[in-house]
């Protein structure tokens, strides 16, 4: 959390001045003020993923030194552990959920508050304001109450406790997701005003009906933007762990249906002591979350339509 | 001017509420006197009718002590294994804990817990059988003391039970005697009569040892095979697609305490449990909660153990040892606490005491010394210390248990599931 702390002092004047004072000097002082940065990512983030590196090669319990055995805790997270494998699914059926919901949810307010002429920016705060309470435990627990049986759901639609039905479980946690859509909302409402009003004036001259406008010219002019946004949110519910723990009172049921990959991970290292095989765990969600967006880069160059390009 | 002062003020309010929050937090981790007191952190798991009996009794102990003082907390059994686990994985274990026969070993191997026998002139441990004072050794060295024995019970609300028509169980039984009373209460009443023991690894533990088997052996592999596992499993599944024991929806939702059992939530008449946390159920069913020995095996092989049960340890990068052994002296062997306490945790092992206060028991603590009269001396001995891995296990053994409850594995599968899963465990 540090690290994001950027001092905001202003730059030295000197910079300005324009003449010899060698590049060199104004990178010095660029270091200089990346310096709280650079340490804290070395420090608090670099430094860590070497030790769990090495950790993924060894037996770690946390209490006794690590013993090396080599390849044994990825061979057995592949081969000898069904609960590893079920977390897996858990987890990519809450991405494929979870995502595309709030991705859809989110631009379908944005696009609401677009077309307000008063009170914008009063929706906005108020549609943002789940995402800021949303990553608290208490909002997550609250959820459990809500959908456990006898709560409220169940009360008021007798649906049962959904967070006791395998099937409804993982719903119920990616429902308290989708509605954290602020932070998505925001960023597609910055993007659709930006979008310049002639060529929908154009559009709606040449007679394109609103979902032509919005299926050739909205869509289009915000895939950068939707492209942002789905990197980010994927990555991020690769990594969902609070909701999951407090939904399902820290076991990842019922029946392992929201065990979620971080979920189990937590299990292992804390619960079960297995550090080492902890480590390796968050190291193969690292490759996957890192070729999960490899690939989303690759596709977008078939989607995605940057107006600069346009230019060239 | 004035609206800069209301902001310069509402600045320094926030600053000044950011600060407590975060003195708030640091607080916890110090064990350093606030106001020139020892300040001590003690930590155990339980239900709301042991949290005010043993604020009451850390009550008298600052008063006997007026330099320490004592900052308790308390949860369910699954909540505070994990809680600290992660507090002892980060060099933050509470200064004096409650511990389970589970996590001796697994904590006095780690060197987390403090070798007890330095503070040998402030704890005293003569009045403790000698035996029981062993389980919480670990090679020649004394990491925790245990505060009593339990043993596992058929906890039933008699009222209801009575209602049905049903004869009440009398003494001893057999698990198929237990199936067959558990049946005919399910078909008076219509609903589910017992909490589904399939996810218990307790429960499975003393099935087991009615079968002359046991859940490790002695080198602290595997005593049983995928064939034992998937009997019981068979066994309990088959009394759940019957509608004899709880739905997997309830059954689920077991975490260690009593109110979240099938009869703490008024959804079922019996339940199997250890005996001193039962008498939480007494304020959620009423006074008609009843104790009844565990089923045995079909021969009359008894399954059920007196289990060395709630030990208290001190952490080894404690402050204050000598003041944590204090506490841990006062609430084993001071008469004032052990009336207090009575039997929350089982008799008190200090005999003495223990003969002193049984005459003036009254509610269920005398129910329990009662249970413990009527099983007392027709037990066998119980198995050594669970190897370290079991901790975690018995977490398996309770999601695995789920897989057969929501009918997504067969009980065969699921026991080779388990089987697999456990041989990784204590391997390492």
């Amino acid at each position: 959390m540090t690290t994001t702390e950027v001092p905001t002092a202003a730059p030295p004047k000197r910079v300005a001045v324009p003449g010899r004072p060698a590049r060199r000097r104004r990178e010095g002082a660029a270091w200089v003020f990346l310096s709280p940065w650079v340490l804290g990512a070395c420090v608090l983030t670099l430094l860590p993923m070497a030790v769990s590196l090495y950790l993924s090669f060894t037996d770690y319990d946390l209490f006794n030194p690590p013993s090396w055995v080599g390849l044994r805790n990825y061979t057995q997270m592949f081969t000898e552990d069904p609960r590893y494998w079920r977390s897996v699914v858990a987890t990519l059926t809450y991405v494929v959920i979870a995502v595309p919901l709030q991705l859809a949810l989110a631009l379908a307010v944005a696009l609401a508050l677009k077309s307000m002429r008063r009170g914008r920016a009063f929706y906005r705060s108020a549609f943002y304001a789940p995402s800021l309470l949303g990553a608290s435990m208490s909002i997550a627990l609250v959820w459990r109450a809500i959908f456990n049986d006898g709560g409220t759901v169940d009360n008021l639609f007798g649906t049962g406790g959904w967070v006791n039905k395998p099937g409804w479980a993982l719903f119920a946690v990616a429902l308290l997701t989708v509605w954290q859509f602020g932070a998505p909302m925001v960023i597609f409402l910055a993007g659709l005003l930006q979008i310049p009003g002639e060529l929908y004036e154009a559009a709606a001259v040449d007679g394109a009906s609103r979902w032509r406008q919005f299926a050739h010219i909205t869509i289009p002019m915000l895939s950068p933007v939707l492209f942002f946004n789905l990197v980010l949110q994927t990555i991020q519910a690769f990594q969902v762990f609070t909701p999951a723990f407090a939904v399902s009172a820290g076991k990842g049921g019922p029946a392992d249906s929201t065990l979620f990959y971080t979920l189990y991970l937590y299990d292992r290292g804390f619960v079960a002591s297995h550090m080492g095989y902890a480590s390796a765990m968050a190291w193969v969600l690292l490759i996957v979350i890192g070729a999960v967006t490899a690939v989303l880069f690759r596709t977008s160059r078939s989607w995605v339509f940057y107006a600069s390009e346009g230019d060239r | 001017m004035p609206g800069n002062r209301t902001r310069r003020s509402c600045v320094t309010a926030v600053v000044l509420a950011l600060c407590a929050v975060l003195s708030g937090c640091s607080g916890g981790t110090e064990s350093g006197g606030s106001g020139g007191k020892v300040v001590l952190r003690y930590t155990w798991w339980g239900n709301p009718d042991r949290a005010a009996r043993t604020e009451e009794a850390i009550g008298l102990f600052e008063k006997k002590y007026p330099g320490i003082e004592v900052q308790s907390s308390f949860s369910g059994y699954d909540t505070y294994k994990q809680k600290l686990a992660t507090q002892a994985a980060g060099g933050d274990a509470p200064d004096v804990m409650q511990l389970d026969y589970r996590m001796i070993d697994q904590y006095a191997s780690g060197g987390v817990l403090y070798d007890l026998g330095r503070q040998k002139s402030v704890l005293r441990t003569d009045q403790i059988d000698a035996g029981l004072l062993a389980t919480g050794a670990l090679d020649g060295r004394q990491y925790a003391v245990p505060q009593g024995r339990g043993t596992e019970t058929v906890v039933y609300d008699a009222e209801q039970w009575k209602a049905t028509g049903v004869p009440l169980p009398s003494g001893a039984w057999t698990w198929s005697e237990w199936a067959d009373a558990m049946r005919a209460l399910a078909e008076k009443t219509g609903a589910p009569a017992a909490t589904d023991p399939g996810q218990s690894e307790d429960a499975f533990e003393v099935w087991l040892r009615g079968q002359g088997k046991d859940l490790y052996t002695k080198d602290g592999e595997l005593g049983f095979s995928a064939d034992d596992l998937t009997r019981w499993w068979t066994f309990t599944d088959r009394l759940r697609r019957d509608g004899v024991v709880s739905p997997a929806e309830q059954t689920t939702q077991l975490d260690g305490t009593v109110e979240n059992t099938p009869l703490g939530r008024g959804k079922a008449i019996v339940d199997i449990n250890w005996d001193a946390p039962a008498s939480g159920f007494v304020s959620l069913v009423g006074e008609g909660v009843t104790l009844a020995p565990m089923p045995s095996g079909e021969d009359g092989t008894p399954g059920q153990y007196f289990k060395p049960s709630m030990f208290m340890g001190i952490a080894a990068n404690t402050g204050h040892p000598e003041e944590a052994a204090r506490l841990i002296d006062f609430m084993l062997n001071d008469p004032g606490a052990a009336r207090v306490l009575g039997a929350t945790r089982s008799m008190p092992v200090n005999e003495t005491l223990r003969e002193e206060i049984a005459p003036d028991l009254k509610d269920f603590d005398k129910v329990i010394n009662d249970y413990h009269a009527t099983v007392e001396g027709k037990l066998n001995d119980p198995p050594q210390a669970p190897p370290s891995g079991d901790s975690a296990l018995q977490t398996t053994f309770q999601r695995d248990y789920d897989q057969v409850s929501y009918e997504r594995m067969s009980p065969r599968e699921a026991a080779e599931n388990y089987i697999t899963e456990a041989k990784a465990e204590l391997r390492s």
